[in-house]
């Protein structure tokens, strides 16, 4: 099996798929035991069955079905092994296990744990004690030997360290620890990154009782690492490196994040092929990249990925020289004022103690400033003069005021952009023709060009420039008459920058416009920290705690229990004692960064030895035994062939053929579940035509006369076969053709669309539920009749009290609706003549009375055939089984006996029906018939 | 898994003795139950006219419209403005033969049915013969008895049948003579055409008929699915269906075909022709085929 990664147990057993042929001809030869049934219609089924062969066989499927579970079987038993790995070859009296758990074994540590568990269980096997070492660790830890129960504890509760491995140390112990144990196997589990001391930490390790080296490093090495980051002017630059091995053009995305933890920029780092180092932008305006608090490589769970930043490389130091004195007493007045608010923002002050110049500009220059601003400063002490110009040579920003003394100070080239006339000029005044100047546009050329010009600014007095032939590209900023309000130049590596007005508002309205603020900004901003202070430099006592550390995926989490304060020193080591992350206090952090700024990443080298060597590669056990899965497959194919041999003889659909029945056996989930499904209770009400909602059209669209569905299927089929029957007399006999009957459900079918609705009382059918009964009540009042049959006119007994149950039930119904008073239909009453001339209203019997709605107020005064009145009776009620008599089979033969058995009795009853119908659908018309001959007669026909 | 029908169980035997001992022990319950359905088809005929079949006049009465034309009397409506039918007297006299199909297809009985379809047909057979000896007709077994009038005809007719043999599977038709009537109870499996060539004389003599065609839901339904084996049991011919269920709907076609075949024929002749279910009651078939045998009535007659 070299394609696929299976291993058997029992290979032997494989040769039992010989088989498989011998039972796939006996599959075929032996069809299925078909069902044997008695049928005397045979003759017929003959002439059905000719068309037809019958298979002989197993269809294809099923013995496809079985020869799969066959083999299935067969493999299962050979006990195979998916993915199963090697043993380490284990010699020896002992184990050591060193583990790299620095920042680089982060992101596949679980791959670690997995590999280290695989050689702890091959030293359970060779019954060997085990050594445990991680290399990130304190040095004091307990190394062992353990046994193996032990030893996975404690590898279960080791985890990565955000800090480097500390080879050399470790290395000395295990070898300590090995001293007494000859042909020791070392198994080394490295990150793949070299170390300083490597190659005599491994010395140290092999020289002893080693017997055996087993070496495990990663197949690559994808870290990037961030070492060091600068905060420039127009964007904020950090350099990230990779692992020498990684050669191949590469692409990351790496973002900044602020103090709580947001993702505010996002850049892309390109490594070229073969470059082990790359530079990352992040083109961000100046007060998203103070906010910036850590910098992060995308998809790199891993310390070294992550670069902390603190104030240092935040914010520039601005240092403030002034000589005014009074600046305490009138603070708008000092020259400082304007200054200090417009950079308090977004920079630190620096000020000196003194305003003797000689001590001040030594003392701002300590705290290596980006940036010098001088108010009115005139000529300088020559030693601070000095230092002044170097500090500005390597890069410093020194900003000038003009002001009386600068103009009373004669020319210096080097802290002077331009050449000044000596003196200074004004504009405007009692004494002056010339307007204060406003300012226009910057130039172009400038740093200041994008700025919107001040143009509410004006200028009153300020220091002129002498014209120079490079007065132009030195001008920052000019006032209207084309002289020169700001000018600056490059000095060495710094600028030299000068305002040729005061930075009070006594000479001009600039430092109280919006626009001084903005200027200052953008010098600001092209300004450059000189080095960073320290945590040493700040001079502070005492040592900075932990407040934040980076844990070895790369997060910020709250310190653990071994970090300890960091003392102050040049620049401390990482160790598991002093972790990257933030040191300090919630007011002022510093960074404590994994990466030293010149930190590269190389592999590490095997060490050459004369021990035997084994090399492996960091992998899951990933062994499967497949002998499980595979008995589950050939019982879930048994199950199928169970079902479908039960299918084939046609268990289910033979069981749904025959009246519904209990499901007597649940030996199979599947049959009990599909015999849930097939025997539902039939609904026992009779399946008539119901109109429902989308069959409503079609129910009005024909007069149609309902019955009610009681429920009980020999009543509900009278019901219908009678009105059927009393519907075909209809059309035979009147001009009116109603279609089939409707059954109606007066629980829930609507009532509306029938004049008239036969009610057969059945006292074995359930009540109707009061709801139902509002439905019927409110179907009478607006117009609607409901026949009452009681069908009891001979097993109603004797005497007045006596009641059927049908008549008991009919009182019951009655009971919960509005019925009006009732009487038997009188002689002249209205119903007795709407189509034939009926005494009474026979049924399948004979002789009970019709009754209907009594009409007190109807008056009959001349005689006449037909008393006068109004209206339709809402409810009649009969004990003669009217239906019954009705009713006719499909042939058209009347389904019951009239009793007595009189044929006139039929013709009667079916005379009755009539009546009703014209009575209900022509109301009181025939009552208004009997003047016709009178009217006829005054016509003079 | 349960069969859906066999042969039932007391009438399956094949030899004679235990045949006739097994339908003695079954032919008192008949009896009891033939006189419960006599009960209530009596009951709705209570005052019973005594017009209908018969050779002699009874009386003229109006015409009803509905009624055929042919059983106006035009001699007595050519008399006046109305015209009138000629009743005849129910014949006291009137001979009724009863017979059912005794063949082993008639044993057969499936889950769904009450009763094998044999048992169902000397109920209705024996039920009838309670009948019509209470009103005084002659009834009779072909082959088996002469004509006869007893108030215990029913009782008389299951004594017949215990102590007959093997019954032959076509009666014996000769004795039948014009003005009687014949009820046949069987299940008429064979072929139309073979039915009618033993009922044709029947016609030829003017003898009415009126068959009830006594089914097994399962015949009618046919519930069978899968493989399944057929056996008829007259022939004991045997057929095996890989999947009964595709062959269910044309063997229904055929099965009502014959049905309607057989009805339609029987119109024709002016018999009936009665279909009785053997999960029905047969009361359904009793008071049918007794409206058959009786004058019709009223609207919606023959």
């Amino acid at each position: 099996m070299g394609w696929l990664p299976i291993s058997f147990g029992f290979p032997a057993i494989l040769f039992g798929l010989l088989a498989l042929p011998v039972i796939w001809w006996l599959l075929r030869l032996t069809p299925p035991k078909p069902q044997t049934e008695t049928f005397p219609p045979l003759r017929i089924l003959a002439r059905v069955m000719r068309k037809e062969e019958t298979p002989h066989q197993s269809p294809w499927w099923l013995t496809l079905l079985r020869l799969l579970m066959a083999a299935l079987v067969i493999f299962a038993l050979a006990d195979p092994v998916f993915n199963a790995r090697e043993a380490t070859p284990a010699s020896g009296g002992a184990t050591a296990i060193v583990i790299d758990n620095g920042w680089a074994s982060a992101p596949d540590w679980e791959v670690r744990v997995a590999t280290a568990e695989r050689l702890i269980d091959d030293a359970n096997d060779a019954g060997q004690p085990v050594v445990l070492a991680f290399t990130a660790e304190q040095t004091n830890t307990e190394i062992g030997p353990f046994d193996a129960a032990t030893a996975r504890e404690r590898l279960a509760a080791a985890e990565p360290r955000p800090v480097p491995v500390d080879r050399p140390a470790m290395f000395t112990r295990v070898a300590q620890a090995l001293e007494a144990v000859p042909d020791a196997t070392v198994a080394m589990l490295s990150d793949g990154l070299a170390t300083d001391g490597d190659e005599a930490a491994f010395e140290a390790l092999l020289a002893g009782s080693a017997g055996q080296l087993v070496w495990i490093e990663p197949n690559e090495l994808a870290m990037i690492g961030v070492r060091e980051s600068d905060n420039l002017a127009d964007a904020f630059t950090f350099s990230a490196v990779r692992s020498t091995t990684d050669a191949l053009p590469r692409q990351a995305t790496a973002a900044a994040f602020d103090d709580r933890g947001r993702r505010i920029a996002e850049t892309t780092l390109s490594f070229g092929a073969g470059e082990t180092e790359a530079q990352g932008q992040f083109r961000v305006p100046f007060e998203l990249r103070n906010d910036f608090v850590s910098i992060a490589v995308d998809g790199q769970n891993q310390a070294a990925s992550v670069y902390l930043l603190d104030e240092n490389s935040r914010r520039r130091r601005v240092g403030l020289i002034s000589q005014a004195e009074a600046d305490a007493a009138q603070p708008l007045l000092s020259p400082l004022y304007y200054i200090r608010r417009a950079l308090e923002p977004f920079s630190d002050l620096v000020e000196p103690s003194s305003t003797d110049l000689n001590e001040a500009i030594p003392e701002i220059l300590e705290q290596r400033p980006a940036m010098i601003v001088m108010a009115d400063v005139g000529t300088l002490p020559d030693t601070a003069r000095e230092r002044l110009v170097e500090w500005m040579n390597e890069g410093g920003t020194l900003v000038r005021f003009a002001g009386s003394r600068l103009a009373a100070a004669g020319n210096d080239e080097e802290l002077l952009p331009v050449r000044l006339r000596t003196g200074e000029r004004a504009l405007g005044g009692a004494l002056s023709w010339t307007e204060p100047q406003p300012v226009t546009e910057f130039p172009s050329t400038g740093p200041f060009a994008d700025l919107a010009p001040p143009t509410e600014v004006t200028v009153s007095r300020q220091v002129l420039a002498e014209p120079t032939a490079d007065i132009v590209e030195r001008t920052w900023a000019n006032l209207a008459d084309g002289t020169p309000l700001i000018t600056g130049a490059p000095r060495g590596e710094g600028t030299l920058v000068l305002f040729h007005v005061t930075p009070e508002a006594t000479w001009s309205s600039l430092p109280i416009s919006g626009s001084f603020v903005e200027i200052l900004r953008r010098i600001v901003q092209l300004s450059r920290n000189q080095g960073r202070i320290d945590a040493s430099g700040e001079g502070a006592a005492g040592s900075l705690a932990p407040y934040r550390m980076i844990a070895a995926d790369g997060q910020l989490v709250p310190p653990g229990p071994e970090a300890r304060p960091l003392e102050p020193g040049q620049r401390p080591a990482v160790t598991i004692e002093n972790p990257p992350g933030f040191y300090g206090t919630e007011e002022g952090v510093v960074a404590h960064n994994l990466l030293a700024p010149d930190a590269t990443f190389s592999p590490i080298e095997r060490p050459e030895t004369g021990l035997p060597v084994t090399t492996a590669a960091y992998a899951f056990d990933e062994a499967v035994d497949l002998k499980g899965p595979l008995i589950a497959a050939a019982l879930a194919l048994m199950l199928l062939d169970t079902l479908a041999v039960f299918w084939m003889g046609g268990m289910f659909a033979r069981r749904s053929g025959l009246r519904p029945g209990p499901a007597q056996t649940a030996s199979l989930v599947v049959a009990a579940l599909a015999g849930g499904l097939v025997f539902l209770p039939a609904n026992a009400d009779a399946q008539d035509a119901q109109p429902d909602d989308e069959a409503a059209i079609a129910a009005i669209s024909q007069t149609r006369i309902a019955y009610v569905v009681t429920g009980n299927g020999s009543v509900d089929a009278v019901s219908r076969a009678g009105l059927q029957g009393l519907t075909r007399y209809l059309v035979e006999k009147t001009a009116l053709e109603p279609a089939d009957p409707a059954g109606v459900d007066i629980e829930t079918d609507e009532l509306a669309f029938y004049p008239l609705i036969y009610w057969p009382i059945d006292e074995t059918a359930a009540m109707p539920s009061e709801a139902a009964l509002a439905r019927v009540d409110a179907y009478m009042r607006e117009g609607g009749t409901v026949l009452f049959d009681t069908r009891d006119q001979y097993s109603n007994g004797f005497g007045a009290d006596a009641a059927s149950p049908s008549t008991q039930r009919l009182r019951d119904i009655l009971a919960n609706m509005n019925v009006p008073p009732l009487e038997p239909v009188p002689q002249d009453h209205v119903l007795t003549k709407t189509f034939f001339i009926m005494p009474d209203f026979p049924g399948r019997f004979a002789g009970g009375p019709l009754w209907v709605e009594a009409s007190f107020d109807a008056a009959n005064p001349d005689n006449r055939p037909v008393r006068t009145g109004d209206g339709v009776s809402p409810i009649m009620i009969t004990a003669n089984d009217l239906a019954g008599a009705w009713a006719i089979d499909s042939s058209g033969a009347p389904m019951f006996p009239t009793v007595p058995a009189d044929p006139m009795q039929r013709v009667y009853a079916y005379r009755a029906g009539v009546n009703i119908m014209m009575y209900m659908l022509t109301g009181n018309y025939k009552s208004d018939q009997v003047h016709v001959p009178i009217l006829l007669e005054r016509l003079g026909q | 898994m349960a069969r859906v029908g066999e042969a039932a169980p007391p009438v399956a035997a094949r030899d004679a003795l235990a045949r006739a001992r097994l339908r003695a022990s079954l032919v008192p319950d008949l009896l009891v139950e033939a006189r419960r359905v006599v009960n209530t088809v009596i009951a709705g005929w209570h005052g019973r006219r005594k017009r209908g079949i018969g050779e002699n006049f009874w009386q003229f009465r109006p015409y009803v419209e509905g009624e055929t034309m042919s059983r106006i009397d035009w001699r007595r409506s050519a008399r006046d403005d109305h015209i009138y039918v000629r009743d005849k007297e129910w014949e006291a006299a009137h001979t009724v033969w009863l017979w059912a199909d005794p063949s082993p297809s008639m044993l057969y009985q499936s889950r769904g049915a009450s009763v094998s379809k044999e048992s169902r047909a000397l109920v209705l057979i024996l039920a009838l013969a309670e009948l019509l000896s209470r009103s005084g007709e002659r009834i009779a077994w072909p082959g088996l008895s002469d004509p006869f009038t007893a108030r215990n005809g029913a009782e008389r007719l299951a004594s017949y049948l215990l102590h007959a043999g093997e019954l032959p599977a076509r009666p014996n038709l000769s004795q039948l003579r014009r003005f009687s009537d014949i009820v046949v109870a069987g299940d008429f499996l064979d072929p139309v055409e073979e039915t009618f060539e033993w009922l044709d004389p029947l016609a030829q003599r003017g003898v009415r008929a009126h068959l009830i065609e006594i089914s097994d839901p399962a015949e009618e339904s046919f519930p069978y699915s899968g493989r399944t084996e057929f056996t008829d049991p007259e022939t004991g011919q045997k057929l095996t269906a890989g999947r009964a269920e595709t062959l269910a709907e044309d063997y229904r076609r055929l099965y009502t075909a014959r049905r309607q075949e057989l009805a339609s024929r029987c119109a024709k002749l002016g018999w009936s022709y009665t279909v009785n279910h053997t999960d029905r009651l047969a009361s359904d078939a009793l008071v049918k085929v007794h409206m058959a045998m009786t004058a019709d009535v009223g609207h919606g007659g023959r």
